[in-house]
């Protein structure tokens, strides 16, 4: 009874490894084939949803930073309400940057390795420098995109409980390692860690609900009790709380709402 | 059949994990014995080794050339000291080293910084805030010293094959994963392998001998036959180098035949 979330800087590997983890302990695979019932769900297009996680906000692209923190939104909550199923491999949906303190998710990053560089510039029959460079333009642009969205850099080790380079080890052991640790104790579900999840889940339900017609929404869950901060004018403060009480007590399993509204200090200059 | 080598932070529990690898796959375990090897050999005390290794280099270190010859020596020491395989190494930068040889196993160790300050409170008895200070002053040594001499972050996480996360897991579970990895197939020690451990370890010792005068050559070597690549700088074409790479080629044990290249760029996997 586990999660396992994998990440990898090529998404061909990362498919590779997660599709083969999924066949070997028999689990089902959450990926992008979500934002579909995701986009059903909070009435978006799925192409929107996957624009969101692709690509930063761009007004060129029309593609507003208020609007992208709503598709995000949305993905969070749709993956986290999944993941509580257990028993599952996820992949390619931003997971290892917002489940947090969740003990029986573990996290993987797996790195290609100079090998995967050579089979692209095989592959596209340029050079070795030129995949290479391909691949860190792509590097960095994800870890621009990391860095938005959650202020974590994806590549950063400290992310993740373990990160494998395919560079020495064969993608068959990579993945016979990563089967025999999910079964570790530490990465089995306990009531604790499960609790931390349907907390997670129930906060992105929330925030989800109220990025689709406000904006600068922190939120919390813990059983129940859901905490959210956000900022406004003063003249308004009485009914954005009104609203967003109205808003969070629609979403099952939510039984008591705080508020906690800051000044909005540049709308009042504004 | 392996090498491993064990890099960490500062207090991040690494020791414990090599020095449990090596009891379980029965390795020997080499920290400092590597400088106290390079001490005797070099004829330079302990702590100016240690020193060379562990603090960043200062302004003073891009016009003397010391650093540069302590880093060579106490290369030479640890390639001798991993010639005869199956070697758990944790001390300093191992990963850097013993980069080129294929069948070294790359295991970075990490740990929280709250974990690690729990630790030096309790070893040092010192409060949280100097705690972390320490650790925080460890880590920028340790980064600028990779920087400056190899241009890398050692966070980064593609400098290894396995980086572990021990807040998450135990000690035994870092073993567990480190030993399973090292039975698999690519750091099998295999004969084409063993000969360029050879090679590394003559074209250290070369290295080793030049790097006093000629701190800026670089060394390869394959079956006993060195190459000395003087690249374009100073020592080019200098009647110097070629009278110490005659007294090389009679002093340095493994040499079959020693050349001079310059003017050309030195190779990646070049000592």
């Amino acid at each position: 009874m586990s999660i396992i979330i994998i990440s990898s800087d090529i998404a061909e590997t990362e498919a590779m490894i997660a599709g083969a983890i999924a066949e070997e302990k028999g689990y089902a695979l959450l990926d992008r084939r979500v934002l579909h019932a995701a986009a059903n769900r909070y009435g978006v297009k799925p192409e929107r949803l996957n624009d969101a996680l692709e690509r930063r906000p761009s007004l060129l692209r029309r593609l507003p930073p208020r609007q992208w923190r709503y598709y995000l939104a949305c993905i969070e909550a749709e993956v986290l309400d999944r993941l509580l199923a257990d028993n599952i491999i996820c992949r390619d949906v931003g997971a290892h940057l917002y489940v947090n303190g969740v003990s029986h998710a573990m996290k993987i990053r797996v790195l290609a390795g100079k090998q995967a560089c050579r089979e692209a510039a095989e592959r596209e029959g340029g050079s070795l420098e030129k995949a290479e460079k391909q691949r860190s333009r792509i590097n960095r642009r994800r870890t621009a995109w990391s860095m938005a969205a959650y202020q974590k850099d994806e590549a950063d080790p400290a992310g993740y409980d373990l990160v494998v380079s395919l560079d020495q080890i064969d993608p068959v052991e990579a993945v016979r390692t990563i089967v025999g640790a999910s079964a570790y104790r530490k990465f089995q579900s306990m009531t604790y860690s499960t609790k931390c999840l349907t907390d997670l889940a129930l906060a992105a339900q929330v925030r989800a609900a109220l990025l689709k017609s406000m904006s600068d929404m922190q939120v919390q869950a813990r059983d129940g009790s859901v905490v959210v901060t956000t900022r406004a004018l003063n003249r308004r403060k009485r009914e954005t709380v009104e609203a967003i009480k109205q808003l969070a007590g629609q979403i099952p399993g939510v039984g008591y709402v705080e508020v906690h509204v800051r000044n909005h200090i540049f709308g009042k200059v504004g | 059949m392996a090498i491993i080598t064990v890099s960490r932070g500062s207090y991040s529990m690494g020791k414990a994990v090599a020095e449990q690898t090596a009891r379980r796959l029965g390795y020997r375990l080499i920290s400092r014995e590597v400088l106290l090897d390079a001490s005797s050999r070099f004829n330079v005390p302990e702590i100016k080794l240690e020193r060379a290794i562990h603090d960043a280099p200062g302004i003073l270190d891009r016009y003397r050339h010391s650093r540069q010859s302590y880093v060579a020596y106490i290369r030479s020491a640890l390639v001798e000291r991993v010639v005869d395989d199956n070697v758990v190494y944790h001390g300093l930068a191992g990963h850097l080293l013993l980069k080129g040889l294929p069948h070294v196993l790359k295991v970075r160790i990490n740990a929280d910084m709250e974990r690690r300050i729990a630790v030096v409170m309790e070893r040092d008895g010192i409060p949280a805030e100097e705690a972390r200070h320490r650790i925080e002053e460890d880590d920028r040594q340790r980064r600028k010293w990779t920087q400056t001499l190899y241009g890398q972050d050692p966070w980064d996480a593609s400098l290894y094959d396995l980086t572990i996360c021990i807040d998450h897991l135990s000690v035994e579970n870092a073993v567990d994963f480190i030993c399973q990895a090292a039975a698999t197939e690519g750091f099998k020690t295999t004969e084409k392998n063993r000969q360029k451990v050879s090679d590394m370890a003559i074209a250290c010792r070369v290295k080793a001998a030049l790097v006093d005068e000629f701190p800026n050559v670089s060394v390869t070597c394959e079956y006993g036959n060195v190459l000395v690549y003087t690249g374009t700088g100073s020592d080019h074409g200098s009647g110097k180098l070629a009278r110490k790479i005659d007294r090389v080629r009679e002093t340095v044990e493994g040499v079959f035949h020693i050349e001079i290249h310059s003017g050309v760029a030195a190779p990646e996997e070049a000592v």
